[in-house]
């Protein structure tokens, strides 16, 4: 009981000072409100971007891509057979066309299959094709691909804006094309469109369906065939790829994952971070504009805290003095100036929260119909609000600390005596 | 030196000696030694500079920068952390100032009851009982729910005498306890004071410049250039 009273007897202290001047108390909670709820607000608001501006990224592009594109022709024959030490001079050498392919996709996917880290794949056949429609000659690529797995790895089936995408499950001459390419073409759904493949071969094939992705280029030259009416096209057997497109788990474990395939595979594995370094470095600068916006707000708040908390321990000496002599320990004149940091920190978090939320939520409901968004994106995740909470708290303590020092080490005898 | 013989002792000092420094080294206790009984009314006097202000606040455990001995209740306090001296002072020393010092915020009967709730002894009820039997003590009962700023001059500093006597403190120091006050609330403290040490055994110690205060105690202690020259 002893312990409760004096306890109470410091916090009856600190809160008849914080009320009795509930002006000053309030304007130096609402530093703290602002900077508290800025945080949240451009975490959030943040997030959202990221988020979008991952989800459209990851709409057409694997965590992993595997392919064979490393195979720079570095062997010459003339070397091998005489030597490093012999000159030799070939003019006008010429090179074979080699193969930028994977020639035994079902034995790679088994060796994929393996990986408990893998949560999604599906062998494409990329291919630059012309598409002709009448006189009309545009060029583009077709993504002969399996429609399922596709579909469960992009979301494909969710985009196609006619027709259907489980026309793709079978091996028949049907082609889904992007609604740009369907349009300058000049085609509808169910007419023909012919494919010219580099080799000359040449095809008609039934407009099955129309796709809007919210990439642009895409939607342009873009087509989906199945990959065994692609592999037909080609003339290449059912074991023939040109990538194979791997999701992971957990999208971020990419370099750990790679380098457990690499000694197993003999092709060239590329994560998302290798081939879209700009991703991950726009999403970090975002997060450090965020954290210096909200940091710099917070910091201006510890000063006004700082400022009000010293001018009422200036104005409190002689009271703080004479508490001292009355037998209030240094330990307890701390308490009380910290209390009173710590209620107006805890306020201020709590309010700052409630105005951050509002303020996300105002923002969330902004038109912006640009890429596929209708609003501007905002996303909430726990530990941003723990830690806003966190550096809010922070903040005023560490403010109020100084001052608080400071009237616990007055000298109640240099300011009884004057 | 007048050496106490049946009555215990309630505060003993040995050899004070205290300097300042600021703005010049100056001594300003040159060996100071005298005991007080217990249940003593005594006074301190003295032209100004003589020392005896910075005596009592010696004495107060405020002020530790000197060398001697203070002890108060068979307690020796020279060289006891601050921490202790806060908690002593607390429980054992009862203190009243020439300008009252109250917490302008709080009523008359919370000033009052501050320091008991400090000491954290008694249920809140018993304090507030204590409390009102002070300022009953100082004809102060109709006042105790009147905010501290809103009281008279002598009002004012008769709550702070009630607030250095709720502990019930074995010593009681005064700095000019009624050098803001009018002769007849003077002359009333005067009488509590002497009441308060010869009914209820408190030692009272007060430095005052007013001599018809200091004959009416029952020692005066006089002090010049930091020596006690009468006793």
């Amino acid at each position: 009981m002893a312990k409760a009273t004096k306890n109470k007897v410091n916090s009856q202290i600190a809160s008849v000072h914080l009320t009795s001047k509930i002006w000053q108390t309030v304007v130096a909670m609402l530093g703290v409100t602002f900077g508290v709820s800025m945080y949240i607000f451009m975490n959030t608001f943040m997030n959202g971007v990221n988020s979008t501006q991952d989800d459209l990224a990851f709409s057409n592009l694997p965590h992993i891509r595997i392919n064979n594109e490393t195979d720079q022709n570095t062997y010459n024959p003339a070397i091998a057979m005489f030597g490093g030490n012999s000159l030799v001079n070939i003019r006008n050498r010429k090179s074979i066309q080699s193969e930028n392919n994977i020639r035994n996709t079902a034995q790679v996917m088994s060796v994929l299959k393996h990986q408990k880290d893998i949560s999604e794949m599906t062998p494409q056949l990329n291919v630059s094709v012309f598409f002709r429609s009448g006189a009309k000659k545009i060029n583009g690529t077709v993504s002969g691909v399996e429609a399922d797995t596709q579909d469960r790895m992009f979301g494909s089936a969710a985009k196609v804006i006619e027709g259907k995408w489980s026309e793709l499950n079978y091996q028949k001459p049907s082609v889904i094309l992007g609604f740009v390419l369907a349009q300058n073409l000049g085609v509808k759904v169910n007419d023909n469109v012919n494919i010219l493949t580099s080799d000359g071969v040449s095809k008609n094939y039934t407009v099955a369906g129309l796709i809007e992705t919210s990439v642009k280029d895409v939607d342009k030259s873009k087509a989906y065939m199945n990959i065994g009416t692609t592999r037909q096209l080609l003339g290449k057997n059912s074991d023939y790829s040109s990538d194979i497109m791997v999701n992971l788990v957990n999208r971020n474990e990419t370099s750990r994952v790679k380098a457990a395939l690499q000694p197993s595979l003999k092709y060239n594995i590329e994560t998302w971070q290798d081939a879209n370094q700009q991703l991950l470095a726009a999403s970090q600068m975002r997060s450090i504009i965020a954290f210096a916006v909200s940091f710099t707000i917070l910091l201006v708040a510890g000063f006004g805290i700082y400022n009000i908390m010293n001018m009422t321990i200036n104005e409190k000496i002689r009271e703080i003095a004479i508490l001292k002599a009355m037998g209030f320990s240094g330990k307890d004149i701390l308490s009380i100036f910290l209390m009173q940091a710590s209620i107006i920190g805890l306020l201020g978090a709590v309010s700052g929260l409630i105005l951050g939320v509002v303020l996300s939520t105002l923002i969330n409901l902004v038109p912006f119909k640009i890429a596929g968004l209708t609003t501007l994106p905002i996303m909430y995740k726990t530990e941003d609000f723990v830690l806003a909470v966190l550096f809010g708290m922070l903040t005023t303590l560490l403010a109020g600390y100084l001052p608080a020092r400071k009237a616990s080490k007055i000298d109640p005898v240099a300011i009884i005596r004057g | 030196m007048n050496k106490p013989q049946e009555r215990p002792k309630a505060l003993e000092v040995s050899n004070l000696v205290k300097y300042f420094y600021d703005p010049s080294p100056f001594q300003v206790l040159k060996g100071v030694s005298f005991d007080v009984q217990k249940g003593e009314f005594l006074s301190i006097v003295g032209k100004s500079g003589s020392g005896k202000s910075t005596l009592l606040y010696v004495l107060s455990t405020m002020d530790t920068d000197y060398e001697g001995g203070v002890t108060i209740n068979g307690q020796l306090l020279t060289g006891e952390s601050q921490n202790r001296l806060s908690a002593f002072r607390n429980e054992h020393i009862g203190f009243v100032f020439q300008f009252h010092y109250l917490l302008p915020e709080f009523s008359a009967l919370e000033n009052v009851m501050i320091p008991a709730k400090r000491l954290g002894k008694m249920s809140s009820e018993e304090i507030e009982h204590n409390a009102y039997e002070s300022l009953r003590l100082l004809d102060l009962e109709d006042q105790a729910l009147k905010g501290a700023n809103r009281l008279s001059g002598g009002q004012q500093q008769r709550v702070a005498i009630a607030r250095a006597l709720i502990n019930k403190p074995s010593v009681i120091m005064g700095d000019e306890p009624t050098g803001n006050l009018d002769s007849k609330n003077s002359l009333a403290v005067q009488d509590i004071f002497r009441n308060l040490a010869h009914e209820f055994g408190q030692t009272i110690i007060c430095v005052t410049h007013d001599n018809d205060f200091a004959r009416n105690t029952d020692r005066t202690i006089e002090m010049q250039d930091g020596l006690i020259v009468n006793s």
